[in-house]
């Protein structure tokens, strides 16, 4: 895939671990989500059917899922910000660490392109990172997307691509989990008042 | 009957979908419940017909199809989740009569749980006989969107952080799972085989020898990190405890039960698949390692005085490492000690977990601390503890402790004396810790004046306790046949 749309994923991923409105974090995510579709797009030429049928699914995910979250952050309105557990810079120096890791410990797993196969992993393990720094629940569910959108970038580069009905399946999997998701943060801010996953912290032993 | 499989293998899930939709048009919670178990017990029957079938087969070949794999263990698999499948359907009323509303409105939310638990159900019984790894997953992952909702069916506070935790940590775990078959599709695309068939069990299986080593290994160490978060394996169980005390009982039933085991098929078969590439020291250490530390991290816990399900939760938790242990030794003594516990955790927990529904009717206090001498207030709900308790603890005649016997004497067969012996001492731990618990929360004297069970209402759970324990017995004297059988040396060679 082209070089500088898998470095616009990365730095797309990075930006979404940093800025703290839940629509900007939403935009920066259709944004990487589109890159990975383009990308897609432009690896199709002397493939099978099955590849353009692959890029048309996560172009489609570039459009889909960011709608739905819009949705569910209209009917989900934050009395404030919710208050972050580290500031921005740290934020971005620990998902530095993260994405620095995965170029120099992730050895090599076969693909032949050395910068795709670091990006993908990054971006599963910045998701990762996503999750476990992010208070709010929107942005642990951004932080899944960005690992998935890691994992589709990996398998649209497999020589020849992986079968359309994987990403048939994959995006069906993603859609149901974030549908069922929004469906948590709806009731969950309900319940609380605010999307802060830092008050879900009552079962303990 | 062979030659209803590729028809069995379409119908079965096909039917529990069916199901999901047919509640979903019920007006009444009374209809809801009528057209579950109207459509619950065909699944039910064709599940079991085609376990039969494949469990008829001793230590023939598997049978495949271009979409389906069966072999002894799905065949095991599926007896698991037709049983407790149908018992988890026939007892829900019980809890959906004081469930309140949840999510919805009363009526609506008890057609919103039966639909969620069908589509639970359907992939469930998807998992065992799908014949590719990557569809495996998207089945597996399926699972955890159906299931987040059944643990936070009750919408309280706590039952919301369970699901959420479960749903967020567990697609994590299926997202790392996905890149090693990712990296595997990686290895196969390298050496001509490409598409979704490429990663079929039977095409992986052939094409093992030539699969690079060092890439291979990779995708062996992401796949079974990934499905160790799903299976509940130690360190990276954080969500099983939580889920399994917040979920409905019968949707607990099932978690433990049926879902935990099935997605250790799949591990186990990745094992299978990827020994001749990696090497069987690499594929075995690792099993072991998380079978025996998921041994070591229960045990304290199960001495701790906890809420019931709670307890049988870190339950859960000791006997998935069992399994993996057995499983990593992976000798024909420890595969017979496998199957048989696959079988006899299935039937004892789902028990345990039904016996929380009149428990918790009678002290509905017991969900947040340990019961106190129930037998005082209900014999029948006492008994059914004592022997889902006993049973699991491993105090014979339990067919758990026939199928910890082998998997311990399997170990020592496959020259891990030393891991054997840690386990044996943590399994006595276990057993002395579930002991105390019977004794102080069962059989003891009550402090609390709680409400007394009425006879009519303590009869399914009478039932329950008659059929699984029945069954159990039955159980430990098929354990007896199994060593030396030609389906346990057919599956030591290989879960495929």
């Amino acid at each position: 895939m082209n070089g500088a749309l898998v470095d616009a994923m990365l730095v797309l991923g990075l930006a979404v671990i940093v800025v703290r409105r839940r629509s900007v974090a939403i935009g920066l995510l259709a944004a990487q989500s589109l890159a990975l579709g383009v990308g897609a797009l432009s690896l199709t030429g002397g493939r099978s059917s099955d590849s353009l049928v692959a890029s048309f699914v996560l172009l489609s995910k570039a459009i889909v899922l960011p709608l739905l979250l819009y949705a569910l952050i209209r009917r989900t309105r934050e009395p404030g910000l919710v208050v972050a557990a580290a500031s921005g810079l740290v934020r971005l120096a620990c998902a530095g660490a993260v994405v620095l890791c995965a170029v120099v410990l992730v050895p090599s797993i076969g693909l032949g392109d050395a910068h795709t196969e670091h990006a993908a992993v990054a971006l599963v393990l910045l998701g990762i990172t996503i999750v476990v720094a992010r208070r709010p629940i929107l942005f642990q569910l951004l932080g899944l997307i960005v690992a998935e959108n890691g994992l589709s970038l990996l398998a649209v580069s497999v020589p020849g691509g992986l079968s359309y009905v994987i990403e048939l399946g994959a995006l069906f999997d993603l859609a149901l989990i974030v549908t069922v998701a929004a469906a948590f943060a709806h009731r969950i801010h309900t319940e609380l008042g605010t999307g802060d996953t830092e008050l879900l912290r009552g079962l303990r032993d | 009957m062979t030659d209803l499989v590729p028809i069995l293998v379409v119908v079965v899930p096909a039917l529990a979908l069916v199901g999901m939709l047919l509640v979903l048009l019920a007006r009444t919670p009374r209809q809801a419940h009528l057209l579950a178990l109207a459509t619950a017990v065909p699944t039910a029957a064709g599940a079991l017909a085609l376990a039969a079938t494949a469990l008829a087969r001793g230590g023939l070949p598997a049978l495949r199809g271009q979409w389906y794999f069966l072999d002894g263990a799905s065949g095991l698999m599926l007896a698991v989740i037709a049983i407790v499948g149908i018992c988890s359907i026939a007892v829900s009323p019980a809890y959906l009569r004081t469930s309140g509303r949840s999510w919805s409105t009363a009526a609506r939310s008890q057609s919103l749980y039966y639909a969620a638990l069908f589509l639970f159900w359907a992939a469930l019984l998807a998992v065992p006989i799908v014949g590719n790894l990557a569809a495996a997953w998207l089945i597996i992952e399926a699972t955890t969107a159906a299931s987040a909702l059944l643990v936070a069916f009750s919408g309280r506070r706590d039952a919301l952080e369970a699901g959420w935790k479960y749903l967020v940590l567990t697609t994590l775990g299926l997202s790392v799972a996905l890149l090693g078959i990712i990296v595997l599709a990686i290895s196969q695309a390298n050496l001509g085989h490409h598409g979704l068939h490429a990663l079929d069990w039977h095409s992986l299986r052939a094409a093992a020898h030539g699969l690079p080593r060092d890439s291979t290994l990779i995708a062996f160490v992401l796949l079974l990190a990934g499905l160790a978060t799903k299976i509940g394996w130690a360190p990276v169980h954080n969500w099983l405890p939580d889920a399994h005390s917040e979920a409905p009982a019968p949707i607990s039933a099932l978690l433990s039960a049926a879902l935990l085991p099935s997605v250790l098929l799949v591990a186990w078969r990745v094992k299978s698949i990827l020994e001749p590439s990696v090497g069987s020291a690499t594929t075995r250490g690792v099993f072991i390692a998380f079978g025996l530390t998921s041994i070591l991290v229960a045990v304290p816990f199960l001495w701790r005085s906890l809420p019931w399900k709670r307890l049988l939760a870190y339950s859960s938790l000791e006997h998935m490492g069992v399994i993996g242990l057995g499983i990593g030794f992976g000798t024909p003594l420890a595969i017979a000690g496998v199957v048989l516990h696959v079988a006899g955790h299935a039937l004892a927990k789902a028990l345990g977990f039904y016996a929380a529904l009149p428990l918790l009717r009678i002290d509905p206090d017991a969900a947040k601390r340990a019961p106190e001498g129930v037998v005082g207030d209900s014999p029948s709900t006492a008994a059914a503890m004592g022997v889902s308790l006993l049973t699991l603890s491993g105090l014979p005649p339990s067919p758990l402790f026939l199928s910890e016997l082998l998997i311990l004497l399997g170990g020592i067969a496959a020259g891990d004396a030393l891991v054997s012996a840690i386990a044996l001492i943590a399994l006595a731990l276990g057993f002395l810790g579930l002991l105390h618990a019977l004794i102080e929360g069962v059989v003891g004297e009550h402090a609390r004046h709680h409400r007394r069970a009425r006879s009519r209402a303590e009869r399914p759970i009478i039932a329950l306790t008659a059929v699984l324990g029945s069954g159990l017995l039955a159980l430990t004297a098929a354990g007896l046949l199994l060593p030396g059988s030609g389906f346990v040396d057919t599956l030591a060679k290989g879960a495929l």
